[in-house]
């Protein structure tokens, strides 16, 4: 019972962070809400009995595309603005 | 025609592949839609994860007195796809920062509006 | 306005379409009970692997040859960003954060690479494997390069070193797969081709599974740390 509703609660969660992620104007308000998202999926991976997959999870989307995306977005705005 | 589903997963799972299509098919910042991408993919592995687990199961580890063990089979080819997700999403990246460097924006319609 | 009215009509036919196809799939212990492959994997895995962890068996010895093309995927991918940023050079900062990230980041980091290494070598025995370790030290590097400035990469971890440990990954899982087919049995075979099984739930048990989860692991993260370090690249003229 309780998981099932912690579960719930991290997948209704999972979705307003996708909205928040496709709706903002602001593309590094995106990216850090895929990082939330990917944080997220890796704890519902761990409910559905997954630690592996939950912990590819966590290293990538959390970590690694979130860099990414970062060095991306610091590339493509003007010179004057970034470091 | 839909009674079988009564796991809110699945339709979460549906939800994030058209919040992610919608993202891809409206946006004009490269990043975004980069970003949009990212969520239908990673829609597709929580279906994958959650059609390998039924309630009571146990992680694929095999150890004394359990019976019932998640599908091991669905959990592998996602790990698969995440790695490949991310190197594949780098590559796309890269392509876009190539992109700003030639054109100077990000953006679809001023790219468009360039090419005139 | 259009645009987006165009996309939502677009995105309820595909939806109505996607339900569709949900509802026709088989239920979690149907579809379980059904597949051959599942149940031989449960019951028959760990005496035909010798590893306790199953995603892993099935990753690094059922299923080897599909992750030695998940590995070439890796390398195209790097070798494309690599391709597209050739002409770049790498800014030689030497700023980084305050003395005071420094000295605790060198605290931190042996941890982090002892973590890493952790979770490679015990990807048999316990969750994780040579991807997520893998991935582990491509982030302790990108962490070295955001605390210490480039400088510091570019004198010791340089793109040298990390093409050689990418290629070693490749060439030692290729060589383990050669042992099976040198032994008799097919390429990637594992315990038919004289590994040893060992006692299950112990760090040498599983055959060649360890070796192979070093060798993705050494490719994954120079393959990762490749492409990271050639997206912060800057322009030339």
């Amino acid at each position: 019972m309780h998981e099932s509703m912690l579960t719930g609660i991290l997948l209704v969660f999972l979705l307003v962070t996708a909205v928040f992620a496709v709706a903002t104007r602001y593309v590094l308000h995106a990216v850090l809400s895929l990082s939330i998202f990917g944080i997220l999926l890796s704890v519902l991976f761990v409910m559905y009995q997954a630690p592996d997959v939950a912990m590819a999870e966590a290293v990538v989307g959390a970590g690694l595309m979130t860099a990414l995306f970062v060095v991306t977005i610091s590339k493509t705005t003007n010179r004057d603005d970034s470091a | 025609m839909w009674g079988e589903i009564v796991d809110f997963a699945y339709w979460v799972v549906v939800g994030l592949f058209l919040i992610g299509f919608f993202g891809v098919l409206t946006d004009t910042n490269l990043i975004k839609i980069a970003i949009g991408l990212n969520i239908m993919e990673a829609s597709l592995l929580l279906l994958l994860v959650r059609l390998a687990f039924s309630p009571g199961d146990s992680p694929p580890i095999v150890s004394e007195g359990i019976l019932n063990y998640a599908d091991p089979v669905p959990q592998a080819l996602t790990l698969t796809a995440i790695v490949i997700g991310a190197s594949t999403t780098a590559l796309l990246l890269s392509f876009i920062i190539k992109t700003y460097k030639y054109y100077g924006s990000v953006d679809l319609k001023e790219i468009r509006r360039m090419e005139r | 306005m259009i645009r987006k009215s165009v996309a939502l009509v677009i995105l309820a036919i595909l939806g109505l379409l996607v339900m569709g196809g949900l509802a026709e799939l088989p239920l979690p212990a149907e579809r379980m009970s059904e597949s051959v492959t599942s149940r031989h994997i449960l019951s028959e895995g760990v005496s035909d692997t010798g590893a306790v962890n199953l995603v892993t068996a099935v990753l690094f010895d059922y299923r080897g040859f599909d992750t030695l093309g998940e590995a070439t995927v890796i390398f195209a991918a790097a070798a494309g960003v690599v391709l597209l940023f050739f002409r770049h050079d790498l800014p030689t900062s030497r700023l980084g954060l305050s003395s005071l990230a420094k000295r605790s980041i060198m605290v931190l980091a042996p941890f982090v690479f002892v973590t890493g290494l952790y979770i490679v070598m015990f990807g048999h025995v316990t969750p994780g494997g040579g991807f997520q370790g893998g991935v582990v030290w491509a982030t302790l590097t990108i962490l070295l390069c955001i605390v210490y400035g480039t400088a510091f990469e570019w004198r010791f971890i340089n793109t040298r070193t990390k093409t050689l440990l990418e290629s070693l990954g490749a060439i030692a899982f290729i060589l383990l797969g050669l042992v099976g087919i040198y032994r008799g049995d097919f390429f990637l075979s594992n315990i038919a081709a004289g590994f040893r099984a060992g006692v299950p739930g112990e760090l040498t048990s599983g055959g060649a599974i360890p070796l192979l989860n070093l060798a993705i692991g050494l490719k994954v993260a120079a393959g990762l740390a490749l492409i990271f370090y050639n997206m912060v690249k800057k322009d030339v003229g």
